[in-house]
């Protein structure tokens, strides 16, 4: 205990005396920015996740073609879980002599228990939110009802034995699926007046959806007690199942949001090394004092290492409270692009940012606190004998290896964890003897130099180990700067160039083979761009390798939804556009019986190269093999496809075509001569899907956009850190050179020389590194193409010797107007 | 100034020296010795007085015209050694004439450091010598732009007594071989004794 109070009473003086600035400074900056990052990235997955469950208008959500059975409600009820229930189906509606096929929803009074829709009044100027559906007796329906039935506002419309009063004009809906069945225009009644409508007969198909909104808990007890008892033909919706492209979108983002959490940790950790070693280089005296006073190694270790943790619950509880703040400080700046309803973040975050500030500055800090623990007592006698040097890159590592595996923990995401350290440890070790060597041979280059840049580079030379670990310490942050930056725009970019102005936002569907010359030719007179025609055959695929195909797929899986409904199967000589081979290789032949699958159905069903596939189509079976496995983007608004077969494997198959199309909005009418024109083609539109992920997109990138400031701060940090971790020593220095004559301008001109090449040459060492790193980061993770940025070739050197040049003079302005021997002394 | 209020370190120090002279400068610790002699060579400034070299009041110049004396005329020795630790000997040596542009610089350092038995020893670090061998080092490089005065604080405040006899036998060698003004500040009266005129200070006073 008393050793306590001595650690304590030490950490008191020298943080009175301002020894402890720097380290507390670096200390709560990581702490404030892990924290905030952390709190900010949970809080805002969990408001994203609650705004995804919009698109399923709940939070957890079973489609099943039969109704609900009593039990659940039973069972929800009793967890205190809100319901609501859709029921869709087909119907033929007729008014005017004009025929038309709409898809019915009948909702319940409760729908939608997450999310809003929106009508419109006949004009379609004003917009109005509702939380409730249809009242009974009225119907709301999708304007192009309005205009192929000839009907208007107010009039009545008659479904199936029932007459409802057209009351609104829907023009959004949270949980339309985005699949090809929901392709007909909507008309929406409330579940009341559905008996009434006598549509509903046994044998009818309909599509049932139960919804259920609640507490956490409550949600995952009603799941576990519900999923052994969903049948074959029922399911949890789930947005990464039901609504890929938005999944896919939001899968990105984590990523991002994941990358950017660890870069900011390791320049954090980089600023706290810095900070460690000066704060341990100044107390090589004491300690040897103390040695010197009969304190042993472990005490002393003892004594710096409870500092510390002392040091660091302080800082972390500061450090926290910024974090805080800061993170408040982000929502509120994102406000008018987040739902108002914030998620609050969870104790396991507020944890984290905590654990990782404590990790990094145990596991950075870790190697100068050694070096105390080595100071020899006779350093009493002859002041200049230093400890050795640690086994830095041994504790380095470990820091590493820690900081990895927590962040492993909190992505989730090995891949990226391991390429990111892996790599750039590798990459640091290798250009630190690079370095090393460089140095070695220009100081052999000195004596040619003129006296200045001789001075300058001298300061370079004359430490090397200090020098290469303050380079790749500026390295190290500036590559996690230029990371955090790049890979930010280029994931942007990526997502713009998906989703360009004129994307896709109308499918056609059911065209058959003798209409396609024709349909095509009508898109072309209009001047319509569209994407490829795509042959369509329905089908199931029933076995792989002659085993049935319900065996090996789980419940949980995603391919148990291709399994469970027909798939649109097509065939094809050439790759489909942005699709990428990822095993096997595509036809160069016309030989039928081949097929290529998609890469996560192939995954989940266990599905390699050389299996056999069958397929059942209108009751005829046929076998394929798989020959290559695809990866393809579901957000790219383009007919996509599970299996493509080999031309000719297909044939004696009944078969329609798919396209998609872009339609201006002052085009919207040509929809309706379209379908008149060929009444058998469907048309969806998909611009309220593209309009969902154009602003998730915005969100997310605002968002990342703060996330960068952190980045920024943290690598301020850093060069505070290592300008004031060796200014001791160039104090000195200075002040000595200055004894023996030199004048200021000389100093200042070497220490502007010194800086810069210290920042130049870190911005040249980042260059490299973050080329590697982003070249193995785009092909192996997040599936970019990479270009080399040739821009931040001069960039970053530029700007880092000018940031490191600025830093570095400022910290030294004082010391060249002070007497030398005032600084000599105080050293 | 200090907590307790103002601190007077020297008062009334009224001291001229002459050309040649050797001068011991005693007292207690905390008398005022080194500030003194720091004073002298211009490595600080007082609050108030003057102080001239050669004719030209330190007092007046500001700190790069301080530098520019320094280098021109002094040469000091300091009880810690002070030598660039990641400079040779030899271009630690070498600085003082580097400063000054000196062409030659490599050559003459390269002589002294023979001069004072280091010849084997130029590209060694001061971590790689003795504590007298450092101190030879820093008398080499005190000597080498053949200063007009020569300040040592305590030059042998760091080292054994044979050592130390050593290194206090080079130093009025060198004194003696280069005519240079020495002011030297010391506990030892052996040594005090062996300079012309012996200073002593107490309580910031010359008594």
């Amino acid at each position: 205990m008393s050793r306590f109070k001595l650690a304590l009473r030490l950490l008191w003086r020298d943080t009175r005396s301002g020894e402890l600035t720097a380290l507390l400074c670096a200390l709560i900056i990581a702490v404030a920015s892990s924290t905030a990052i952390a709190v900010f990235s949970d809080r805002l997955q969990l408001t994203m996740t609650t705004q995804t469950a919009e698109f399923i208008a709940a939070d957890l959500a079973v489609a099943s073609p039969d109704a609900m059975p009593g039990a659940w409600r039973a069972k929800a009820a009793q967890l205190q879980l809100s319901q609501a229930q859709t029921v869709e189906f087909s119907s033929v509606l007729i008014e005017h002599d004009e025929l038309l096929l709409a898809s019915v929803k009948a909702v319940s009074s409760r729908y939608p228990l997450r999310g809003f829709l929106k009508t419109a009044d006949g004009d379609m100027v004003t917009e109005t939110i509702a939380h409730q559906g249809p009242e009974t007796g009225a119907v709301w329906v999708d304007k192009r009802v309005l205009s192929a039935l000839k009907l208007q506002l107010g009039d009545t419309l008659n479904v199936g034995e029932k007459t409802l009063t057209i009351q609104r004009i829907i023009t959004y809906e949270p949980d339309k699926q985005g699949n090809y069945y929901s392709f007909s225009p909507r008309i929406m009644i409330n579940d009341g007046d559905l008996q009434a409508t006598g549509i509903i007969q046994p044998g009818s198909h309909v599509h049932y959806v139960f919804q259920f909104i609640g507490t956490s808990p409550a949600l995952a007890a009603f799941s576990d007690w519900l999923k052994p008892q969903l049948t074959a033909a029922q399911r949890l919706l789930d947005i990464h199942k039901d609504r890929p492209e938005l999944g896919s979108a939001l899968d990105r983002t984590q990523r991002y949001l994941g990358l950017s959490s660890m870069l900011v940790v390791i320049i954090s950790g980089v600023a706290i090394a810095m900070a460690a070693r000066r704060y341990s280089e100044r107390h090589f005296d004491s300690t040897a004092l103390l040695r010197c006073l009969g304190c042993r190694q472990r005490d002393l270790l003892w004594l710096f290492v409870s500092q510390f943790i002392v040091l660091g619950l302080i800082a972390s509880c500061i450090g926290g409270v910024f974090g805080w703040f800061a993170q408040q400080g982000l929502f509120l700046l994102l406000k008018d692009l987040l739902p108002q309803q914030l998620a609050a973040p969870s104790i396991l975050s507020l944890g984290f940012g905590f654990i990782i500030a404590l990790t990094a500055l145990l596991g950075f800090a870790l190697p100068p606190l050694l070096r105390l623990k080595q100071v020899s007592p006779l350093r009493v006698l002859r002041r200049d004998l230093a400890p050795l040097p640690g086994s830095a890159w041994l504790s380095y590592g470990l820091a590493l290896t820690v900081i990895g595996l927590l962040l492993w923990q909190y992505t989730g995401d090995l891949d990226m964890t391991a390429t990111l350290l892996g790599m750039g440890a590798a990459t640091v070790l290798a250009l630190g003897m690079v370095l090393s060597a460089l140095l070695d041979a220009a100081g052999k280059w000195l004596p040619l130099l003129g006296l200045r840049w001789r001075f300058g580079v001298q300061g370079l030379t004359r430490d090397r180990p200090a020098a290469v670990s303050q380079i790749l310490a500026f390295s190290i942050t500036m590559v996690a700067m230029i990371l955090s930056f790049t890979v930010h725009n280029d994931v942007i970019r990526n997502w713009q160039q998906q989703l360009p102005e004129k994307a896709p936002n109308h499918f056609a569907l059911n065209i058959f083979p003798d209409q396609l010359d024709a349909f095509r030719q009508t898109l072309e007179q209009q001047q319509i761009s569209g994407s490829r025609f795509y042959p369509v055959t329905r089908g199931r695929l029933t076995a792989i390798n002659n085993t049935p195909v319900q065996q090996a797929a789980s419940k949980d899986s995603s391919g148990e939804l291709a399994i469970h409904r027909e798939l649109s199967l097509t065939w094809a000589q050439q790759l489909p556009d942005e699709n990428k081979i990822t095993a096997g290789s595509w036809w160069l032949s016309e030989r039928p019986g081949r097929v290529s699958v998609e890469q996560k159905l192939a995954e989940s069903l266990h599905i390699k190269v050389g299996d056999r596939l069958t397929f059942t189509v209108t009751s005829r079976q046929f076998q394929a093999d798989v020959t290559s496995i695809r990866s393809l983007r579901w957000d790219t608004m383009k007919p996509n496809f599970y299996m493509v077969f080999s031309p000719g494997t297909l044939d004696g198959y009944p078969s329609t075509y798919l396209t998609s199309f872009y339609l201006a909005p002052e085009q919207k009418n040509l929809l309706n001569t379209l379908v008149k024109q060929y009444p058998g083609i469907t048309v969806m539109e998909v611009e309220q899907i593209l309009h969902q992920i154009k602003t998730i997109l915005t969100h997310t990138t605002q968002a990342v956009n703060y996330l960068l400031y952190f980045a920024i701060m943290a690598g301020i940090a850093v060069l505070y850190a290592a300008v004031y971790a060796s200014l001791d020593s160039r104090i000195y220095e200075s002040a000595l050179m200055r004894a023996l004559g030199a004048n200021r301008g000389l100093l200042r001109s070497a220490h502007i020389i010194e800086f810069s090449l210290l920042g130049g040459l870190s911005g040249v060492l980042a260059v490299i590194i973050s080329e590697a790193l982003l070249y193995a980061l785009y092909s192996r993770v997040i599936d970019i193409a990479y270009h080399p940025n040739f821009y931040l070739w001069l960039l970053v050197p530029l700007a880092g010797a000018l940031s490191v040049a600025l830093t570095g003079c400022w910290g030294l302005r004082g010391v060249l107007d002070k007497a030398p021997l005032c600084v000599l002394r105080e050293l | 100034m200090t907590s307790d209020g103002t601190l007077h370190i020297l008062s009334s120090i009224d001291l001229i020296i002459k050309s040649g002279e050797s001068i011991a400068v005693i007292g207690e610790s905390g008398s005022g010795k080194s500030t003194l002699i720091g004073l002298l060579a211009g490595l600080d400034t007082p609050s108030s007085g003057t102080i001239r070299l050669n004719g030209q009041s330190l007092t007046r110049m500001d700190e790069d015209g301080r530098a520019a004396v320094r280098n021109a005329l002094v040469g000091f020795v300091f009880q810690s050694f002070q030598l660039l630790p990641g400079l040779s000997a030899l271009a630690n040596v070498m600085l003082p004439l580097e400063l000054a542009g000196d062409r030659q610089a490599k050559a003459a350092a390269t002589a002294l450091l023979h001069r004072v038995g280091l010849g084997q020893r130029l590209n060694h670090t001061p971590r790689q010598l003795s504590g007298g061998e450092q101190q030879r080092v820093a008398l080499a490089r005190a000597f080498v732009r053949q200063p007009a005065i020569l300040f040592a604080d305590e030059p042998t405040g760091n080292l054994d007594s044979k050592t130390g006899t050593h290194i206090i036998d080079l130093l009025f060698e060198l004194n003696l071989e280069n005519n240079t003004t020495l002011i030297l500040v010391t506990h030892d009266p052996t040594l005090a004794a062996r300079c012309g005129r012996t200073i002593r200070l107490d309580a910031g006073r010359i008594i």
